[in-house]
């Protein structure tokens, strides 16, 4: 641990406050620390590295066991909740063996709370979601209760999935409330919750409006918000409808082991059909049981799916920050030319626009001309501050939206093999179920011959 | 055959008379009848109407059983009776090309049944006349009457239980036309009731209904005197034979009756599995829509999904028109049993009271009087006949389900097999890498 701690340590910068400044020197300066011993994968602005990521070469992480607790909660009331145990492992060499270097034990609202601090503090990357908190997309068979050991299992995949994303990513990996979640147990929350993230998000309700009044956003990020909807439509769609067909399958199978009763019977009063009729009876019982199996790696594929329908929430949450942004950019601009506008006004003596000086002005009289003089100049003080801010909000924006799509075409590379796969392995399991349904079959035709 | 609107009958029947070798053609009447013992393979697919393949002498599956026109041919194939083995066939009965009758007061179904036999008793060498279902239900109601102590061959249900199902759909025609091709074959493989007036007629007779009018003119004496025999006489006891035939009746009854609820249940299983598919495929293929590099994967997948469900479809029709009706003939036919075992029971019924009333009179005649005699007579013969039927029909059962679950088996692994290349074709296409990005 010694050892290895300085050493990750030293490559990991603390979480910037704002990521949002020149990206590329950011990444040349991660780069320039990995050089030092680790070979030079990327050069700047590569963002296409996943499993060759240094990360991953020097560290494994795993969820590896889930264990039920009993606590206090907030509230003083006892609640019982399940801890999983992670593990990161460091490799010294390439095909060396690995060293459990931490270990500890974290819940789910822990996981939570780490990615609700990275929601705030990259909201440009398409941060990996988080399994589900509640059993969904259930089929009778199923538990939806949240201690059902099948459950959990899933779950505990679920979130070691997480962090391997995280701990690929090229950005977040370098984070240092990430690091620190790994390696320290205890404070940890209290380390999150003192970078004040939770007063840095943006409200729910400015983002809404912004979503409704922006006039100007990247044409992209509309296309991209519209897709990350329809996505998470269709997908939904499909969980559901997959669920009643497992239900439905399931039903399919296991009447079939009524036969392996009802031939038993019959045989009993058979003299040269007894032999064949009971052991077909046999093999309609295990036609019957291998149902179990078949659905429980089918839940797997469900899980694939369901990652990318919450994915397709951080995405959209991606689109949301840049409509903010851009409408935050547009409210400047719109007051910056309504202040430049009244200097003129004010300057030239006419009165195009309404203005509240104006009327008081009309009502109660003409103003000095020192007091004129006075607010041309504090006008003008505003609109310098206005149009630094401006130029600034603009280089921001274009930060943005560059920085986020370069992260957004490498989630689309992503999405795109991952769901790939999910698709071979689906295809794969419907091909193993086949060949067992043949080969029962054709057991108990054999069995039938012998009748 | 796949589910789908109720199509209109075929006017002709799939194969036509003049296709059909004759099956003893090619060769005079003599030699037919004294030439070989097993009747040669030629002879056996033309016997079977539509069979296009052979049950083999060893009883081994006949090949070519993935075709799906095979499979039920199985079901309807009636093996050789062991009685018969060894004998050459000289009757061969068929029933098909069913056409719709439309007339002023009612809408019906006739089937040609086309007879070909070198017996005596036919005049012709060859019969083709039209029957509807009241003409066999007539007959077998002859049958039962003439010859009390054999098994006579169920017929398929006469009304239809459910409104929902159409009489008239092609679907319902041809199980219906398979049950009574199976009724009329059974009847022929039957050393005694294939000799039956009443038979003979109904396979021969230009117009039926005038023979029906003219009564029971051709009774035969047995017929007659069973027909009187008085029920009321209580049994002393049965012999342990037909005592066991009947508590397998029972018991065969009841298990038959859980197999069919079985099928029925499996069947409602796969048609809801069935509705929960025809949503899903299509939902792969909006899905597909959104996408660009996935777009293919994901219409292959859709489209697997929608080949998977035909199959199943497909699955689901042939359970029901060739596995269910077979069942509940065999459920008609154990009843029907249990009744002429009944019947035998008053029969030895009445012996054993006629036979104690004359000792009671206390008479020294040694001499058994002649009715009591007459009522030995009929028992004993009740008692061989049906013991003699009871073997051929526990063969025939034999035979009969063999064949009826290998192919519930068979189409079981059809319908997998359908799957299977669905899901391997696609797994290219899932593989391909995209060269324009």
């Amino acid at each position: 641990m010694e050892q290895a701690a300085p050493a990750l340590e030293r490559l990991l910068q603390p979480a910037p406050l704002e990521p949002l400044g020149h990206p590329d020197a950011g990444l040349e300066a991660a780069v320039g620390e990995e050089a030092e011993g680790a070979q030079d994968e990327e050069g700047p602005g590569d963002r296409t590295m996943t499993e060759n990521n240094f990360w991953l070469k020097k560290i494994e992480i795993s969820v590896s066991e889930a264990e039920k607790r009993t606590g206090r909660n907030a509230m003083n009331m006892q609640e019982t909740y399940t801890a999983y145990l992670v593990e990161t492992r460091s490799v010294e060499h390439n095909d060396g063996p690995s060293v459990l270097t931490d270990s500890l034990w974290r819940r789910y609202s822990e996981f939570e709370l780490l990615r609700n601090y990275l929601l705030v503090y990259y909201p440009h990357i398409v941060v990996p979601p988080l399994p589900e908190k509640r059993a969904e997309f259930i089929w009778h068979k199923l538990s939806a209760d949240n201690m059902d050991p099948d459950f959990v299992e899933r779950r505990r995949i679920g979130l070691e999935n997480f962090l391997l994303r995280v701990a690929s990513h090229p950005i977040l990996c370098r984070d240092r409330i990430f690091y620190l979640f790994l390696t320290q147990e205890g404070n940890w929350k209290e380390i999150v919750n003192e970078t004040g993230f939770q007063l840095k998000a943006d409200s729910r309700l400015k983002a809404l409006n912004a979503t409704f009044r922006v006039k100007n956003p990247d044409k992209r990020f509309t296309e991209l918000k519209h897709y990350s909807d329809e996505l998470q439509s269709v997908i939904s769609h499909l969980l559901r409808v997959r669920a009643r067909v497992a239900d439905r399958l399931y039903g399919v199978y296991k009447v079939h082991g009524n036969y392996g009763r009802v031939f038993s019977e019959w045989s009993a009063i058979e003299k040269e059909m007894g032999d064949g009729l009971q052991s077909a009876g046999h093999h309609m019982d295990v036609y019957a049981s291998s149902i179990d199996d078949i659905l429980e790696d089918e839940e797997h594929y469900a899980d694939q799916l369901k990652e990318y329908l919450f994915y397709a929430e951080a995405l959209r949450a991606v689109c949301r920050k840049h409509e903010l942004m851009q409408y935050d950019l547009e409210m400047a601009a719109q007051d910056l030319a309504s202040k430049k506008q009244q200097c003129e006004e004010l300057s030239t003596g006419t009165v195009r626009t309404f203005s509240l000086k104006g009327m008081t002005t009309k009502l109660f009289g003409q103003e000095t001309p020192e007091q004129r003089e006075a607010r041309i100049k504090v006008l003008e003080e505003q609109i310098s501050e206005g149009e630094q801010q401006l130029k600034s909000k603009n280089l921001e924006g274009r930060e943005f939206v560059k920085n986020a799509w370069a992260d957004i075409e490498r989630f689309k590379e992503q999405k795109n093999r991952d769901l790939k796969e999910a698709l071979i392995s689906y295809a794969v399991m419907q091909i193993s179920m086949c060949k067992k349904g043949i080969q029962v079959w054709t057991n108990a035709k054999e069995c039938f011959s012998k009748m | 055959m796949s589910g789908g609107l109720p199509k209109a009958l075929p006017s002709t029947g799939p194969h036509s008379l003049r296709d059909m070798p004759h099956p003893l053609a090619g060769s005079s009447s003599e030699e037919a009848v004294g030439g070989d013992s097993t009747p040669s393979p030629d002879l056996l697919m033309a016997r079977s109407f539509g069979d296009k393949d052979l049950i083999l002498p060893n009883g081994g599956t006949p090949a070519g059983t993935s075709s799906p026109a095979s499979s039920s041919s199985l079901l309807n194939r009636l093996q050789l009776d062991d009685d018969i083995d060894g004998e050459t066939r000289d009757l061969f009965v068929t029933v098909d090309d069913p056409k719709k009758h439309v007339c002023t007061m009612e809408t019906y179904i006739t089937y040609r049944i086309t007879t070909k036999s070198t017996r005596v008793e036919f005049d012709l060498p060859e019969y083709s006349v039209r029957r509807r279902y009241q003409d066999f239900d007539w007959l077998r109601n002859k049958l039962e009457e003439s010859q009390p102590t054999h098994l006579i061959p169920p017929l398929p249900e006469k009304f239809v239980v459910k409104g929902v199902v159409d009489r008239f759909s092609e679907e319902f025609v041809e199980t219906r036309r398979k049950a009574l091709d199976k009724f009329l074959k059974r009847i022929t493989d039957h050393p005694v009731l294939s000799f039956n007036e009443h038979f003979n007629v109904f396979l021969t007779a230009k117009d039926l209904n005038a023979y029906k009018k003219q009564g029971m003119a051709l009774l035969t004496r047995v017929g007659e005197s069973v027909k009187h025999v008085a029920g009321g006489y209580k049994l002393r006891s049965r012999p342990l034979e037909f005592a066991a035939i009947g508590e397998y009746l029972d018991t065969f009854a009841l298990k038959l009756g859980t197999i069919d609820r079985i099928a029925q249940r499996i069947i409602k299983e796969e048609i809801e599995y069935l509705v929960e598919l025809r949503e899903y495929g299509p939902v792969y293929s909006t899905w597909s829509a959104l996408e660009g590099e996935l777009a293919e994967p994901l219409e292959g997948v859709s489209a697997c999904i929608g080949n998977c469900s035909t199959a199943l479809e497909e699955l689901t029709d042939d359970m029901t028109e060739d596995f269910l009706p077979v069942l509940r003939e065999y459920i008609l036919y154990s009843d029907s049993m249990k009744s002429v075992l009944k019947k035998r029971d008053q029969v030895q019924a009445e012996y054993e009271a006629k036979l104690e009333a004359v000792a009671l009179r206390k008479e020294d005649r040694p001499k058994v009087p002649a009715d009591v005699e007459k009522c030995q007579d009929r028992m004993e013969c009740f008692n061989a006949d049906l013991k003699a039927d009871m073997e051929r029909w526990q063969n025939n059962k034999r035979q009969d389900f063999r064949q009826l679950l290998m192919g519930m088996a068979d189409k079981n692994i059809q319908y997998y097999e359908k799957c299977l290349m669905a899901w391997e074709s696609i797994i290219p296409l899932l593989q391909e890498k995209q060269e324009a990005k």
